[in-house]
């Protein structure tokens, strides 16, 4: 077996370097990312194992733990990267355009855990339908019971309604990019580079400053209250299921995270290669410079 | 909201497993979990026509169940309302009480509904199911039970109000009949009763806790379905009014009993373009361009081409009747009558398996009675989940009755 990237090493040991903080959360998701790439694998050879009519979730169980671990150590070491810069989270280098298109306040919607859990559940629904139909059980996502449903639609509008509370919040913060103070921060500024009066400089730049900290100390506290809020749906699917219908989730969810990312890289690349090939003489410069 | 609730028949064998918060093992169980909070028991003496010619008491006890609140069932005179506890099987949530000879024909109701929110953000579907809701006040007191689908559009306050209120204008309107019922008349009623009181409510409530609050000062772009089926011992009264649809479940075939209200029907086109207004195609056929349905409680500023008035069929119950569903078009979009026709008949007839007798006393009937309403919660879901499975993107809300006899 090879030796897997280690991201809780890579952790330890980036938090204590003084490297830029994009460049080391970029190593770190990639290390989480093959992390997660092996994790799938004992999933699915679990779900494969899986005997129904024997109890095997001794098995299944301290596995889902570690990969709900897993999952925890990334919010971890996101909302220490969170911390030490709040503005850069909000535009991830690690992640490909595609992704960044369907983020919300830095990361996933959490509803997407139902919306996954439903198409999940809904596709094996369709292939056991004879089976359920007779009221026989399909020891998967088929199987979801009366009570489940309940709860899964509870918590989708318990989410529904606290996603709704941040976005609410972000709503504010990005309204506040205009309000009274920064109006008028601007407008002092400009007015000075206007008249080049040579006024208190440092003065302003110290208001600027300031200004802008507290604007990130939202975004910071918005990001960290989005993130708990992403842990706390997956953790409460987990809790609605059984072990083996978790397994089958946390395999749908691995897959979709890992094929969307793979995807977006693709098309990245893909467009990376047609803007290279429209600007020859540039071909050199990186996509970046070429486009601004 | 996802309410989930069943009647049962039978002597009472009401299962009220609190499932252990958390723990594995409960939750790893193949469940049949009613959290019961409330459990309304209604226990009367039934007489039964006997074979032998001798009046002969038999015992049903009716327990209706239901989850977190208690006033989605209605709780008629003779009904209790008794706490449970979590207990075991078998054991809890009984009383009885001896009523005359003179209640003839009483059967209960067994139903499972399933509301769920699914791919949408907004619950905009609603669901009423009062067993026993009322009596016929004519000579031989027929007990009726009532159960109704509502589809918002707009916002939840017309669906909510219709849930809320629609079973108690029919009644009023039911008993208000003092010789032979004209159902048409008494349906056609009691649906522009509710037409008007959401209108005269609209205009006075403060509704603090609406999502259409900032969109029109009156509400009137707030609409919803209404499909509603009374059952009485003898016939099915379904009255309906836009996208919602009650199909019966006779000897394996699927009997719509209501027609879908859209704009493109084509005695719906020539009414409402007689009416003066226009189905124009803008995402499908709509009433002005903007509702994709030609009929509906509410909808103030599309009236008088979109009108409250329902269709009201009459069916005369067989033995050969299985079940009735009724369900908003998050099932129907994706699930033909035939295929939840045969969904559901095939949930019924895999419980019929008689549970093997627990205490004495406990006979076939009543095992079969009992397991019903599980098979028609199981029924439900399994609709609900097939509706999921096979994309709906609305509020998905399905009700499943029982009409099999003498269980």
């Amino acid at each position: 077996m090879s030796v897997r990237p280690n991201s809780t090493a890579f952790m330890a040991q980036a938090m204590h370097v003084d490297n830029p903080h994009r460049e080391t959360f970029h190593k770190f998701f990639e290390c989480w990312i093959s992390e997660q790439n092996s994790y799938l694998e004992d999933l699915v050879s679990a779900a494969n194992n899986h005997n129904q009519t024997g109890n095997d979730d001794a098995v299944l169980v301290p596995l889902i733990e570690r990969v709900i671990r897993h999952y925890e150590q990334y919010y971890r070491a996101k909302s220490n990267w969170e911390n030490r810069d709040a503005v850069s989270m909000f535009s991830p280098t690690w992640r490909s355009k595609l992704e960044d298109a369907f983020l919300w306040i830095g990361g996933w919607r959490p509803t997407l855990a139902i919306h996954l859990l439903y198409s999940k559940s809904g596709i094996q629904v369709e292939a056991k339908l004879g089976d359920l139909i007779r009221g026989l059980t399909t020891g998967d996502l088929g199987d979801l019971t009366p009570n489940q449903i309940k709860r899964i639609d509870e918590l989708q509008k318990n989410t529904i309604n606290e996603e709704r509370v941040l976005s609410e919040k972000l709503a504010k913060e990005q309204e506040a990019v205009a309000d009274s103070s920064m109006v008028e921060l601007s407008n002092a500024v400009s007015e000075m580079i206007r008249n080049e009066t040579g006024g208190d400089d440092s003065e302003n730049e110290k208001k600027v400053d300031s200004m802008l900290d507290s604007k990130n100390n939202k975004l910071e506290e918005l990001l960290h209250m989005a993130d708990d809020l992403r842990l706390k749906t997956l953790k409460a699917v987990v809790e609605i299921l059984t072990p083996i219908q978790t397994v089958y989730f946390l395999i749908a969810a691995a897959e979709l995270h890992l094929r969307l990312h793979e995807w977006g890289k693709k098309r990245d690349a893909n467009v990376a290669e047609s803007i290279g090939g429209a600007h020859t003489n540039d071909s050199n410069l990186h996509v970046h410079d070429v486009t601004v | 909201m996802a309410g989930m609730c069943c009647g049962v028949v039978g002597e009472t064998k009401t299962q009220s497993t609190v499932e252990p918060s958390g723990g594995r093992q409960g939750r790893r169980r193949r469940m049949e979990i009613q959290q019961l909070k409330f459990l309304a028991a209604a226990a009367s003496d039934v007489v039964m026509p006997p074979p032998d010619g001798s009046r002969k008491r038999r015992k049903v006890e009716s327990i209706e169940t239901i989850e977190n609140t208690g006033d989605d069932i209605a709780l008629s005179s003779d009904m209790k309302l008794v706490e449970v506890g979590p207990c075991g099987r078998g054991a809890c949530g009984t009383s009885s009480e001896t009523l005359g000879d003179d209640v003839l024909d009483m059967e209960n109701s067994r139903f499972g509904l399933t509301v769920v929110c699914g791919r949408r953000r907004d619950l905009e579907d609603a669901v009423a199911v009062k067993p026993s809701f009322c009596r016929t006040s004519s000579r031989s007191s027929e007990d009726l039970h009532f159960y109704g689908v509502y589809d918002g559009h707009g916002c939840s306050h017309v669906a909510m109000k219709c849930k809320d209120r629609m079973h108690e204008i029919v009644k009023e309107e039911v008993e208000n009949c003092e010789k032979s019922m004209d159902w048409k008349e008494t349906m056609v009623n009691s649906f522009s009763r509710m037409d008007k009181d959401i209108t005269e409510w609209s205009n006075s409530a403060s509704r603090s806790n609406c999502r259409c609050e900032l969109q029109t000062p009156q509400c009137d772009a707030v609409g919803s379905t209404a499909v509603v089926a009374v059952v009485t011992p003898e016939r099915i009264v379904v009255s309906n009014c836009g996208d919602s649809r009650a199909v019966l479940c006779r000897n394996g075939v699927a009997i719509p009993l209501s027609v879908d209200h859209k704009p493109d029907r084509p005695d719906e086109l020539e009414r409402i373009e007689e009416a003066g207004g226009r189905v124009i195609y803008w995402d499908g056929a709509r009433v002005l361009g903007v509702l994709a349905m030609s009929r509906a409680i509410g909808d103030n500023y599309l009236k008088p081409y979109v009108i409250p008035e329902p269709e009201v069929t009459v069916t005369e119950r067989t033995a050969e009747d299985e079940c009735l569903i009724l369900a908003s078009d998050g099932l129907w979009d994706v699930v033909s009558n035939d295929v939840a026709c045969s969904v559901a008949r095939m949930c019924l007839s895999s419980h019929e398996v008689p549970s093997p007798p627990r205490s004495p006393g406990s006979d076939l009937n009543v095992a079969r009675g009992e397991s019903s309403d599980k098979a028609c919660s199981d029924a439900s879901v399994l609709l609900t989940k097939l509706a999921l499975a096979r994309r709906s993107t609305d509020n998905v809300s399905v009700v499943v009755v029982d009409l099999r006899r003498n269980l």
